[in-house]
């Protein structure tokens, strides 16, 4: 995609993208809604026109192609099943169309097998549940082997167990069939756990595009910092070549060569779960130290979240495992330390 | 207990509907005269005379009524998908338009197709200047075209609002789909709005066919002698000759007829796309 630009009246919804996909990836395209990431894999797809830009597939310009000449296929939000076809007949949908006769049955056979559902060939897509109406729509669009599967937030109507179960089929099929998926979702953790690749959408540009774990230790901006989970960021001014002043006057140190030889003022990250705390006594000194005064717990299960009100960088969230660790009451003064390496440095 | 809660729906029912139907059999049954009075008497010839003197107004109505469903299917099915598809914005109102000559009632608009048809009217003399009326005595209005012109009309509405209705809760993300998977827009047409329309043609059809089989004003005011349905037959044994028995018993052959022939037809189309 080159410089791709979609107006809606004033309104850019997507705005002068450039995005090059590689080959039998699993991408995922993420971002709050409005960010136009729908409008984007719509655009692959052929349902928009760009208000300018092309679109390029294997080197060949689709950009004005009609949706039924792309070898481009979807997996739709609302799955928009046929609601009048069989289970069989809505997966041969594609085939029938393209004029495939005789090898179909065996085609569609083989389809339903991958998404287990075999047994339900006959029935009608408004006898099945959820999760089976999406893998029915996996399936019809999977068998006509597509260069690009679009899946426009697939697992969005379906519950949590459901999802993550989804999301490892989702995975596994990815995997097997080898073509190339873009998923567009609002649930970053959802992108992480399937996606080879993520590109973070705001306000109609990328910005940033790397694996999950790259982006996740390296958001670079406010923005996919606090999109992708949780983060404590704080404000300084640079004082040294890894190290930077808080508005309260403590220096706080960040890893080898993260500021990039920048200066002037800069925020900095830390992940919540890579926050350590401890009593104000105890003596424990690695890396980063602030101190403050426990305002919030809630236990969540796996781990209890607190919040800590320091002087110096306002409220820090902090994430403890539940492994029998000390527990720590609200009011209590506290301190929390974390390693300067895993401080990340966000810009504008 | 349960069936209890039945008592009202089936009281209705008893009341409006098997009563009177009772009463329909039961007079057609009966021998007599309107000066002498009419009795019971299980007497089965006024059916005879259905099917031995009425036979062309019998024939009149069943053709005349699949005319009007055929010509008005295909008026109102693109009517009803430019509504559904192409009006934007201005749907309600292209809805409204299509609603508005009810407000006008059904004997004054059968009227104003005469003004409309009538033999200095625009119509015939714009069909004779394209050669399509002959020139000397080419006119429209009691003619057969002018019932079948009339019946169109004055049904088009109730064929029109289901299929828009059927049209209009169609997906788009279906439409999308079918294209996403290689179909093109006449494909797309073909396999998937206008089976997803079905129900909508089916009840439109209904509902012009039956109270068209059944319809004698349009014969009346636009036709002439040789195009008499069953409706004016029963109309003259009712109201005109009072000769009740034959009345009933015509009604109640038609309503049979038209029965069998819409169960018939329902059966053939596919009952379960009604039930979606």
């Amino acid at each position: 995609m080159v410089d791709l630009t979609k107006r809606f009246g004033e309104v850019a919804a997507v705005d002068g993208l450039t995005l090059a996909i590689e080959e039998n990836r699993f991408f995922a395209l993420i971002g709050p809604s409005g960010c136009g990431k729908t409008t984007t894999l719509r655009m692959i797809g052929g349902f928009e026109d760009p208000t300018s830009g092309t679109i390029r597939l294997h080197g060949e310009d689709v950009t004005g192609t009609k949706p039924y000449k792309r070898p481009v296929n979807t997996v739709f939000q609302s799955y928009a099943l046929f609601p009048h076809l069989s289970i069989f007949e809505n997966v041969a949908f594609g085939l029938r169309r393209q004029g495939i006769g005789e090898d179909l049955d065996r085609q569609v056979n083989e389809m339903l097998d991958l998404v287990q559902l075999s047994h339900a060939a006959k029935r009608r897509p408004r006898q099945l549940s959820g999760g089976q109406q999406q893998r029915v729509a996996l399936a019809r669009a999977l068998v006509n082997h597509p260069k690009v599967l679009l899946l426009d937030e697939p697992l969005g109507a379906l519950d949590l167990k459901l999802r993550k179960e989804m999301q490892i089929e989702l995975k596994r099929i990815q995997q097997e069939v080898g073509v190339t998926f873009v998923h567009v979702t609002h649930d970053q953790e959802e992108a992480m756990t399937m996606a080879d690749t993520i590109a973070v959408m705001n306000k109609g540009r990328i910005e940033r595009i790397g694996e999950p774990a790259e982006i996740y230790e390296d958001p670079r901006t406010a923005f996919v910092a606090g999109f992708l989970g949780a983060s404590n960021l704080m404000e300084g001014q640079v004082s040294g070549k890894d190290s930077l002043v808080l508005q309260g006057g403590h220096v706080v140190r960040v890893g080898h060569g993260a500021l990039a030889g920048r200066t002037g003022k800069v925020s900095i990250g830390v992940r919540p779960e890579k926050i350590y705390l401890s009593h104000v006594g105890a003596d424990r000194e690695q890396g980063n130290r602030l101190e403050g005064v426990l305002t919030d717990r809630s236990f969540i299960g796996v781990s209890t979240h607190y919040l800590v009100k320091t002087e110096t960088a306002g409220e820090l969230a902090v994430v403890v495992q539940n492994i029998g660790a000390e527990r720590f009451t609200v009011g209590q003064s506290v301190a929390v330390t974390w390693s300067p390496s895993h401080s990340f440095v966000v810009g504008e | 207990m349960p069936y209890l809660l039945l008592a009202p729906g089936l009281v209705w029912l008893t009341v409006f509907y098997v009563l009177p139907m009772f009463r329909l059999v039961m007079t057609s049954l009966q021998e007599g005269s309107l000066e002498q009075g009419y009795r019971f008497t299980g007497n089965v010839e006024s059916y005879v005379s259905v099917f031995t003197t009425y036979l062309p107004q019998l024939r009149n109505s069943l053709f005349f009524a699949l005319g009007a469903t055929v010509i008005g299917l295909i008026v109102s099915y693109p009517l009803a998908y430019a509504i559904s598809f192409h009006t934007g914005r201005w749907k309600s109102l292209f809805l409204l338009l299509l609603l508005v000559p009810l407000l006008v009632p059904f004997l004054l608009r059968t009227l104003a197709w005469r003004v409309i048809l009538a033999d200095q009217g625009m119509v015939v003399t714009f069909l004779k200047t394209v050669g399509m009326l002959p020139d000397e005595g080419g006119r429209l209005l009691s003619t057969g075209w002018a019932v079948l012109a009339g019946l169109v009309y004055n049904y088009l509405a109730f064929m029109t609002l289901p299929i828009y209705v059927s049209l209009d809760k169609i997906e788009p993300s279906l439409l999308e789909a079918a294209s996403d998977l290689y179909a093109t827009p006449w494909t797309v047409f073909r396999k998937v709005t206008f089976p997803l329309s079905l129900p909508g043609v089916i009840s439109g059809t209904l509902l012009t066919f039956i109270p068209a089989a059944g319809d004698y004003v349009n014969v009346e005011l636009l036709g002439n002698r040789t195009w008499t349905m069953m409706g004016n037959v029963i109309q003259s044994k009712f109201l005109v000759i009072i000769d009740y028995p034959a009345a009933a018993a015509i009604s109640f052959t038609l309503m049979a007829i038209v029965v069998t022939l819409v169960v018939v037809y329902v059966r053939r189309i596919g009952t379960e796309e009604l039930l979606t």
